[in-house]
Formats: structure tokens, C-alpha cells, sequence
């Protein structure tokens, strides 16, 4: 019987728990038996159809599939009328420069490119025995389900999904697999089906993210995204401020640029897309979502939103502290009232509803964790504010509600989740990029197993959101440029945080699969008793080339856990910011590194066992004499250099000092030099005056 | 006495208007500029400060006089730099542009034409763009012609310039040179009044102006180049004609102005303040006899008093585009008026001469202050090239009251 603190995200798509991931030693469902479930065994392999091949969406997902299918000897079958202009021979470069030309060529060479009249399949699709059809064809309903019925009525039994970025289930009569923008390349399918289908868990085999979410009109995404267009829409008719101001803006308060997007995506069809989403949404929800004149202008025109070259703004908007208030207001209380309906309407688990708007719409933190910031009352003041701006938006689609369970764990751990069975505890980390809100989730998660009597745990990404852990969200840094006490508390409070994994314990287990684990979180996992890692993944600590200094201890916690004879693999991996891959890890910087399974079963036998299973690396918590120079690849950057002296300070003085003293030491180092001059350089600089200087 | 509009159904939204601050030629930014494009940057701007969506405008009707980049796509391009998609025209009398664009405005909205019609007027007369003619009957067969300072120099329709005609203005209205020194002097004085008692704010927007980076180049938040003068500087001052010296004339400026022209319902739905109601009760112009520019005001005044009715004794705020300070002494002397009494809250011959705008700002000055008097009738009137002269009254309602 496994206990956890909420529904894990995973078995949202029929995958269990992650606790039994590591119980059971296996991975739920792999690749290459989903692939047999769904396209049929080798030898009798049927073939994948993608409809509407040439579109922006259809070429991009024919790349993805293709280069995840590959292994698999998958046809592929890019479908589409005689005269559309050819899509995907413009994909081929970004594909030889992801996977270089030979894999290239043998990705399109599983792509076979058939042409229809819209109401006859080709003869030869017969023989390519197709088991699954990826529609992506225009948003025209009875289109669409003509198109289905023809592939029913010639080939019954097969699967199909749609990726229509606004029609339910219900309305099409086929499951959804609504793909966010950029199409080759992210990972994120909002899935609406009765059931977790075979093909939804073959995606996540295939390393793809697929969310469950309900069955309505346009969802979590469209709602979202295309619900920040029209509160900018909004915002925009009241002020005049302009758009491109206004983009500005809403990066710096919340993260997107939602102007800018539809410009990247192509105008034309994305303002379609967004007004197609908006009108049915506010045929159904009223005047929240209702278009405004301008989006119809813009739909009908194809006009981009951001001015011309020749054009460039001269006339300066920017908005005081009064403006910035009203400015939240439109844009808040709008997102948040539609925030409330998705949760009133139980659109999906907070978790995804929440990483939706991160991963795919670019929120800087999801409208739920936003609104969980703020508490409810605050939310629905601001809802309320926003209503005396637009009066008919409080006629419908308001759940205020929503917002009465704000203590649930639902609520409180958006990013973390906490699972047992009695003895052994897991947490998972559902963001990649660590910040405050995930520190304040991770020390409730342990509280939450503390309280629940489980002194031995594993730590590890949640098998679902995360494919990898990126390190600090760097956003978080913005205000230390300015202020040392900011700095220094990030960097001790994150890194108080992390030595609970090691003191509060009996036994912690840090896992590392996916691609890589660089930065804070490597330093995060570097206090768990034990490090097990898979041999592909990349470890890295990349502060150097931000720069930044370490701030969670990387610069003395791993010297005091291995050998001097390793400090030197240490150093290099500090000063040169390059990342080494698991299995060459073992010993100076993680304990176990297996392929796949096998690391998953050793994290296991870890978490249960303790040492009966290995010896823990024991700190050394007296100070420490660390020689002042090592060699490291040389470099003429003097930015680099600079950066490369202020770690080794770091590492010099927090390693002389003893265990207890480090901390401090090091969020000092840490703190000090985010308000250097050279950090104002490097990148967390240089996107914060990017981001926050509007 | 009341005056029937000669646009009845045309009103001005009161406060839906602003503008720039002129700084003086080749003083700001604004010298370096497409003014079209800040024109139209600048009117979003200040309608969003003014509370009023751009997507309220139906129409626009714009007016300059100096040619600027892309002049040529006129209303509809300066409309899309505001924000909003609208027809519209452009039209350009000189410094007759300004007043004549409120008028047209109303006639749109009197017509049916327009429901909500913006006025956008501006000019850049620094760096004056020179234009090349081929002319195959001038000796030269290639004329280039400098904008402003050429046509300043030369009335091709009487071959003198410009500061001629107040010359010979003075010289036939007898205006002394003393009595037009201490004219001017007030009228500084005036001005800085206006400035230092925030009256000057209500009106005027302080700008921005953005790089091709997005960085602020400089602001545009004062009449540059304004300085206060005393009477003795004024006395001493060499004569270039009769009774102009370089202070008692006005210099040339950068800027825009913006104001809206609507139904009453309309009106009373954009306006802070619904209840006062403003109209437009008149307008005339006339011409002078070759080269006396500086009496044409004068006398369309005359001729728009006979024409409405009413005496200056009606008239609650008197204000006068006056590029030379002769203009108000004449316009006195003929209208038995005591100059003392018109130009309050500033006018051209101080704040400058852009043109385009100069006639707009005054009269939304003319506005404001009559509201801030409680109502009545405002003149506003004032000289153009061609020895023209051009007048309107607006009517503000009583205390606020419509």
C-alpha cells in the first residue's frame, strides 16, 4: 500500500507511482513493447500516418516520431494534398543538425510522402498497413470528421488522434493529442482519452510528455496561452500602451511573450488559431474570453503584432507603479478567473494544469503556484478588481471557490511530491529548474514523511514532467544582482534545505536519470547519502560559464566526501563548467552508475538496506587543505578566468573552513559575487536587464 | 448672448486632448526624428493617459506642413502609428493647419462622415528636408528648396519674405516698437506663469523618444529654448524691421498636438468631466492685401464677430498665434482690445512655432483655461503664410454645465 502526499502525475497516464518504479526495479512500460502494441511486432510492422503532413504542426511532429521511431523501423507516411507547399524538406537541416546527416537520412528514409484529393486514400497506403493516424489537418470540424471516417471506413480498427488545438473529444469522435509550439522538439501532448491509451504510454516510452487533461472546448494550453493574448488584447484597448510594451511587460511580471510567439509561429496561422480558440471558448464562457477588434484584425490580416523594421517603436510607454498595478490587474485577474474555471471543471491534476503554463506557454511560474503565493483571498481580490474593468467578464465563468482549498496538498505541492510504503520514502521533483517554491515544497515533503515515521528515502525526478534536472532557475537571481542579503539567503536557505536530505534521514538516495543534472541540483543530490546515477546522464556543475558562483555547497561538500587524490576531477568539473556522464562519476562525485534498470534497482536496494548494501562516503567535516592550483583547460576568456578564480576562492575558503562553518562561507562567496560586475555581465545579468528593465 | 454652433452636432470631449512640449528647433530629439511616426506614437500615448481607447476613433484628420518620411500615405499611415486602423486625410494650410484640422474634424462629424474623429497635428522644422524641382523655365533647371527657411525668406506670390509683411504692417498701423517691447515682455511673463502655476501641465505631455535599440535618446518634457527675457534686453535689441527684433518674434519649433471631435453622447462617454460640453460656434479667414500678414488676424476676427454676432465683451479667453509680437498690437489697436488681457497662459511667440500644431496646442490651451474660468466663449485666431488671417470661437458650457 503506497501513501503519498497527492496523486502522483504518472498515474494520470495509467503509469502508477513512482514508488513502485523503484519497488518493482522496472520502468512501467518500455519503447520497444509499447511499439509492438501499437504498430504490431517485427516482421508485421504497420506503419504511422500523419495527416496534414506539410502544416507547421504535421512537419514537426513528423521529425519528432521519425527520430524517435527510428530504432523501431517504423514507416512513416506524411500525408497530405498534391499542391501544399512542402513542409518538411525545410525540417531536414534542423534534423542533421540535431542528429547529424547519417541519422538524418535514415529518419527520412522511413518518411514516405503520399498525396490525396481529400476524399480518396491512395491505394499503396493499403499496403503500408496503417495502425495509427496523427491527424493535423485545418481546423474544420466537418473536415475533420470526414477525414476519420474515410481512414474508419478503409482501414477499421485503427487509431487515430487528432491534434486540434480547440475541438473536444466528443465533438470529433477520435482522442486528442494536443502538441505544444516548437513541434520538432517539445515533448508536451495534452492527451484527453477515456482511458490511458497504449499509443500515450508508447509516447512516454519514447521520452515524450504526455499530459491527461478533460475533455472540453480548447484546453489547458489554448486556455491559458490564448487566454494571456486577449488579457493583453484587453489591456492593450484600455491604455493604448502597444503591443511589443506590453509583451515586455508581461515577460517581466510572469514570463511569456505572448506577441512575439504568434509572430515566431507564423501570424496568420497562429492569430486564426488563437481567435478560433477564443470564440469557442466565449461562446460557452461569455465575454472572459471574447475576442477583441484587434485579434479579429489581425486574424483576418495576418498581420504580425510587432511593428515593422522600419517602424521601431520611438515613442516611449513604459508604465509607473500606478500603471504597473492596473497592469497586473487586467492580466491576473483575467488569468485567474480562468485559472478558477479549469479547476472548477477539474481539467486536470493541479500539477500539469500548472506545468502546462510553464513548459509550453513560458509562465515563469504556473497561475496556480502563482495564485497559491498570493493566498485566495489576494487572488480573488484581484479577480474582483479586475471585474470593475471588464464587468461583463463577472457575469460567467467565475468560480471563486476553486480557491477555497488552498491548504490541500493538491495546492501546496505543485512541484513535489512525497510517496511511502511504510519504510521507504520517495520524493519527486516535478520542475527542472529549482527555485523557492520548490524548496519550500521539498521541506514540507520531508516534514510530510518525518511525520509519517519514514527515515529512509530516495530523491528523484517524478518520471513524468521532469526529463531532466537543469539546476537553479535563474530567474531567482534577478533581485542578489542588487542586493547581497537576497543572494545570500537564497544560497542558505536552498542549501539548509539540502543538508536535511542527509542529517533528518536515516538513509537518502539521490537518483539521477534523464538527460542530465547540472548546476543546483547536482549540488542538491550531493547531500543524500548515496548517489546513483545512470551512465548516460550528464552531470555538470555550468555556474562557471554563467557565471555564477555555487550556492547549495558544491564547492566543498564533495571535497569533504572523497578522496584528495579526486579533487582534482572536482576541480576540473567546477572551473571548467563541463559536463562528465554518469558512469564516469563513480567515486568522486556519485556512488553507483548503471544502465537504466539496473541503477534503478541499486537506488532501491540503497534506500532499503543503507550500508548493509554499500558504505556510505562519510563527511569530513573538519577543515580541509585544499592545494591553490590545478590544472584546467586553458582559456583566454578573461571573464572565464576571473569566474575560475572566484570558485577556487570559493572553494579554498569554504573548504578551510569546517562543515558547519561552510555554509556560511559559502552563500557569502556565493552572494558577493552576484553583485560583482561580472555576473552584471554574464548571462543571469544580461537576462535580467533584458527581462526586468522594460 | 447665445450663439448657435455652426457644427451642432460636433463637440469636444473636454480633457481628451494634449500636447507636446515644442522645444525649439534643433534642441531635442525630435530633430532627429520621422514626426509623423512620433506624431502618432505620441496621440496613442496621450489618449491612454487621457483614459480614451484609440479604438474609440473612427476617423482621423491630420495636418502639417513640412514634408516628413512617408507623408505621402498621410492619415491612414498616421492613424496605424496610433494603434488604430482608421480613414482619415491630411490637409496643410500653413500655420492656418492647426485650427483648420478642428474644423474639419467637426465638419466630419457634423457630416455623418465620422462619429469619433481625431485631430493629429505636428511638424519637424528642424532639419528642414530640402526638395529638388526640376523646373526647365528657372535658369538653375534643378530648383532645391530648403522647407522652412527658403519659403520663410520668399512669398513667391509677392516676392518678400516673411518678416516683411509685420514690418509693413507696423509701419501702416503705426505700432510703436516701445508699446511692442512691453508686449513681449509680458507675454514671457505670461508664459512662465502659466508654467509655474501647473496650468501648463493639464495640457502638455511629457515625452520620451526611443533609440533604434529601444533606449531612451532623450526626453522631450519642456519648451526647450524658452528662456525668460527682461524689458531691457528687449529695448536693446538691433530692429530687423519695424518693430521686429529677434525677441519680439517667435522661433522655430519641434512638436504635436491632439485632440478628439465627437457626438455629444459621445462626448459626455470619453470625458472626465461629462458635464462640460464644448462647441465649436466659428469659423472664418481672410487675406490680406500683399504683404500684411500681421493684420490678417485682425481682420478675420472683425469679420467672425460680425458673423456670430457677438462683441469681444462676450469673449471670456482671447488667444492669438502671434509669430510676431505686432500681430497682438495690431489686433488691439483694431479691436479697441487691451492686450493685457489676451494670451494668459502663453502663446507662439514664446513657446515657439512648429506649424502644424502651433494653432492646435492654443486652442486646447484656450480650452482649458475657459473651463478653468467656469465657461464661456474663447477666440483663437491667428496668422498664416500668404498674408492669411483664420478664426474660430468655441463656446464652453457655463460652470461645467452643458
Amino acid at each position: 500500500m503506497i501513501k503519498s502526499m497527492r496523486q502522483s502525475t504518472l498515474e494520470t497516464i495509467g503509469l502508477g507511482s513512482v514508488h513502485s518504479i523503484f519497488s518493482k526495479g522496472k520502468l512501467p512500460v518500455n519503447a520497444a513493447e509499447q511499439v509492438d502494441k501499437v504498430f504490431g511486432p517485427v516482421g508485421n510492422r504497420g506503419s504511422l500516418v500523419i495527416s496534414g503532413a506539410n502544416g507547421i504542426v504535421g512537419a514537426g511532429k513528423l521529425m519528432q516520431f521519425g527520430s524517435r521511431l527510428k530504432d523501431y523501423n517504423i514507416p512513416i507516411v506524411a500525408l497530405d494534398f498534391p499542391g501544399a507547399p512542402d513542409g518538411i524538406t525545410p525540417q531536414y537541416k534542423g534534423l542533421a543538425s540535431s542528429f547529424g546527416k547519417k541519422n538524418a537520412d535514415e529518419i527520412m528514409a522511413n518518411v514516405i510522402r503520399l498525396n490525396y484529393d481529400g476524399n480518396n486514400l491512395p491505394s499503396l497506403l493499403k499496403s503500408l498497413n496503417p495502425k495509427f493516424l496523427l491527424e493535423a489537418i485545418p481546423e474544420i470540424l466537418n473536415v475533420k470528421k470526414a477525414h476519420f471516417e474515410l481512414f474508419r471506413s478503409n482501414f477499421p480498427g485503427i487509431e487515430i488522434r487528432s491534434v486540434t488545438s480547440g475541438f473536444p473529444s466528443k465533438e470529433l469522435g477520435v482522442g486528442i493529442y494536443h502538441p505544444a509550439f516548437p513541434h520538432q522538439i517539445n515533448k508536451i501532448w495534452e492527451v484527453v482519452e477515456n482511458e490511458p491509451s497504449e499509443i500515450t504510454k508508447l509516447l512516454w516510452a519514447l521520452g515524450m510528455i504526455p499530459m491527461a487533461v478533460s475533455d472540453e472546448w480548447s484546453f489547458v494550453l489554448d486556455v491559458l496561452f490564448c487566454g494571456l493574448m486577449v488579457s493583453a488584447l484587453r489591456y492593450n484597448r484600455a491604455t493604448n500602451i502597444p503591443f511589443w510594451k506590453i509583451d515586455k511587460y508581461i515577460r517581466k511580471f510572469f514570463g511569456p511573450n505572448p506577441f512575439r510567439a504568434h509572430d515566431v509561429i507564423g501570424a496568420k496561422g497562429a492569430n486564426f488559431l488563437t481567435w478560433n480558440c477564443l470564440h469557442d471558448l466565449s461562446t460557452k464562457y461569455g465575454d472572459l474570453f471574447a475576442p477583441t477588434e484587434a485579434l479579429v484584425e489581425h486574424k483576418d490580416s495576418g498581420q504580425n503584432w510587432y511593428p515593422l523594421n522600419h517602424l521601431r517603436p520611438m515613442v516611449n510607454t513604459t508604465i509607473d507603479a500606478a500603471g504597473s498595478m492596473q497592469f497586473n490587474i487586467w492580466i491576473l485577474g483575467s488569468l485567474f478567473q480562468m485559472t478558477s474555471l479549469m479547476i472548477h471543471e477539474k481539467r486536470s491534476h493541479f500539477s500539469i494544469m500548472n506545468s502546462v503554463g510553464e513548459l509550453c506557454a513560458q509562465f515563469r511560474k504556473g497561475t496556480l503556484a502563482l495564485m497559491r503565493n498570493m493566498g485566495a483571498e489576494q487572488s480573488k481580490r484581484i479577480v474582483e478588481a479586475y471585474h470593475k474593468l471588464h464587468p461583463e467578464a463577472a457575469l460567467n465563468a467565475w468560480h471563486p471557490e476553486a480557491l477555497d482549498n488552498l491548504d490541500s496538498n493538491d495546492w501546496k505541492q505543485l512541484y513535489v511530491n512525497a510517496e511511502h510504503d511504510g519504510e521507504v520514502g520517495v520524493i519527486t521533483l516535478g520542475r527542472e529548474a529549482y527555485n523557492d517554491d520548490v524548496n519550500a515544497e521539498l521541506n514540507r515533503a520531508i516534514d510530510w514523511l518525518k511525520a509519517e515515521n519514514i527515515h529512509k528515502v530516495i530523491l528523484t525526478g517524478d518520471f513524468h514532467l521532469t526529463t531532466q534536472l537543469v539546476g537553479a532557475d535563474t530567474n531567482e537571481f534577478f533581485p542578489a544582482l542588487d542586493h547581497h542579503n537576497i543572494g545570500y539567503r537564497i544560497s542558505y536557505q536552498w542549501s539548509k534545505t539540502a543538508r536535511r536530505l542527509y542529517h533528518e534521514f536515516e538513509t537518502s538516495v539521490a537518483f539521477i536519470n534523464g538527460k542530465r543534472c547540472l548546476g543546483g541540483m547536482l549540488e542538491l543530490f550531493q547531500h543524500c547519502h548515496y548517489i546513483v546515477t545512470d551512465d548516460d546522464s550528464d552531470l555538470g556543475a555550468p555556474e562557471v560559464n554563467l557565471p555564477v558562483v555555487p550556492g547549495m555547497e558544491m564547492c566543498h561538500l564533495p571535497f569533504r566526501r572523497t578522496g584528495s587524490d579526486n579533487w582534482a576531477k572536482l576541480i576540473k568539473l567546477l572551473l571548467e563548467g563541463r559536463s562528465v556522464k554518469g558512469k564516469d562519476t563513480v567515486g568522486w562525485l556519485t556512488d553507483y552508475s548503471a544502465q537504466g534498470e539496473a541503477a534503478i534497482k541499486m537506488a532501491w536496494e540503497l534506500a532499503s538496506k543503507g550500508e548493509l548494501a554499500m558504505p556510505k562516503r562519510k563527511i569530513h567535516e573538519s577543515s580541509l587543505y585544499i592545494p591553490s592550483f590545478y590544472p584546467t583547460a586553458p582559456t583566454e576568456n578573461k571573464n572565464i578566468l576571473e569566474a575560475r578564480k572566484a570558485i577556487m576562492d570559493t572553494i579554498l575558503a569554504s573548504c578551510g573552513a569546517n562543515y558547519h562553518e561552510a555554509l556560511k562561507v559559502q552563500s557569502e562567496c556565493s552572494a558577493k559575487f552576484m553583485t560583482s560586475d561580472l555576473c552584471r555581465k554574464g548571462f543571469v545579468g544580461q537576462e535580467a536587464e533584458k527581462t526586468m528593465n522594460v | 448672448m447665445n450663439v448657435e454652433s455652426i457644427f451642432p452636432k460636433a463637440h469636444i470631449p473636454y480633457g481628451t486632448w494634449g500636447a507636446s512640449y515644442f522645444p525649439a528647433w534643433q534642441s531635442s530629439p525630435l530633430a532627429e526624428v520621422n514626426i509623423g511616426q512620433f506624431a502618432g506614437e505620441a496621440m496613442a500615448y496621450i489618449m491612454g493617459k487621457r483614459k480614451v481607447p484609440m479604438n474609440s476613433l473612427d476617423y482621423l484628420v491630420s495636418g502639417s506642413t513640412i514634408p516628413w518620411h512617408w507623408k505621402f500615405w498621410g492619415s491612414p499611415f498616421l492613424a496605424s502609428c496610433a494603434g488604430q486602423r482608421v480613414p482619415g486625410y491630411h490637409l496643410e494650410q500653413a500655420c492656418a493647419t492647426g485650427l483648420k484640422a478642428i474644423f474639419a474634424a467637426a465638419g466630419a462629424v457634423q457630416g455623418g462622415l465620422a462619429n469619433v474623429s481625431g485631430v493629429l497635428t505636428f511638424d519637424r522644422t528642424s532639419d528642414s528636408p530640402v526638395g529638388v524641382f526640376p523646373e526647365r523655365r528657372s535658369y538653375e533647371r534643378t530648383v532645391a528648396l530648403s522647407d522652412v527657411w527658403d519659403n520663410f525668406g520668399f512669398d513667391p506670390a509677392t516676392g518678400g519674405a516673411m518678416i516683411a509683411t509685420a514690418g509693413n504692417a507696423a509701419r501702416k498701423h503705426k505700432i510703436d516698437r516701445k508699446e511692442v517691447d512691453e508686449l513681449t515682455f509680458l507675454r514671457y511673463k505670461q508664459y512662465f506663469q502659466a508654467l509655474d502655476s501647473g496650468f501648463l501641465a493639464k495640457v502638455l505631455v511629457p515625452l520620451e523618444v526611443l533609440n533604434l535599440q529601444g533606449k531612451v535618446m532623450g526626453k522631450i518634457d519642456s519648451d526647450a529654448g524658452v528662456r525668460s527675457i527682461s524689458l531691457e534686453a528687449l529695448h536693446s535689441q538691433r530692429e530687423l524691421d519695424t518693430c521686429v527684433t529677434s525677441g519680439t518674434q517667435t522661433h522655430a519649433s519641434d512638436g504635436m498636438a491632439t485632440m478628439l471631435v465627437t457626438t455629444k453622447e459621445k462626448a459626455r462617454e470619453l470625458s472626465s468631466q461629462p458635464d462640460i460640453d464644448i462647441q465649436i460656434i466659428g469659423l472664418v479667414e481672410a487675406r490680406a492685401l500683399p504683404s500684411l500678414m500681421a493684420e490678417a488676424p485682425a481682420m478675420a476676427v472683425k469679420k467672425l464677430l460680425q458673423q456670430t454676432g457677438l462683441t469681444m465683451n462676450d469673449i471670456a479667453v482671447v488667444k492669438d498665434h502671434n509669430p510676431f509680437a505686432v500681430n497682438d498690437a495690431i489686433f488691439a489697436k483694431e479691436l479697441n482690445y487691451d492686450w493685457h488681457n489676451m494670451n494668459k497662459t502663453g502663446c507662439p511667440l514664446v513657446w515657439g512655432h512648429p506649424q502644424g500644431p502651433t494653432l492646435t496646442r492654443l486652442s486646447i490651451e484656450a480650452l482649458q483655461e475657459t473651463v478653468d474660468l467656469g465657461g464661456g466663449y474663447a477666440l483663437v485666431f491667428g496668422c498664416a503664410a500668404g498674408d492669411v488671417g483664420i478664426a474660430g470661437i468655441f463656446k464652453v458650457s457655463e460652470g461645467g454645465k452643458a
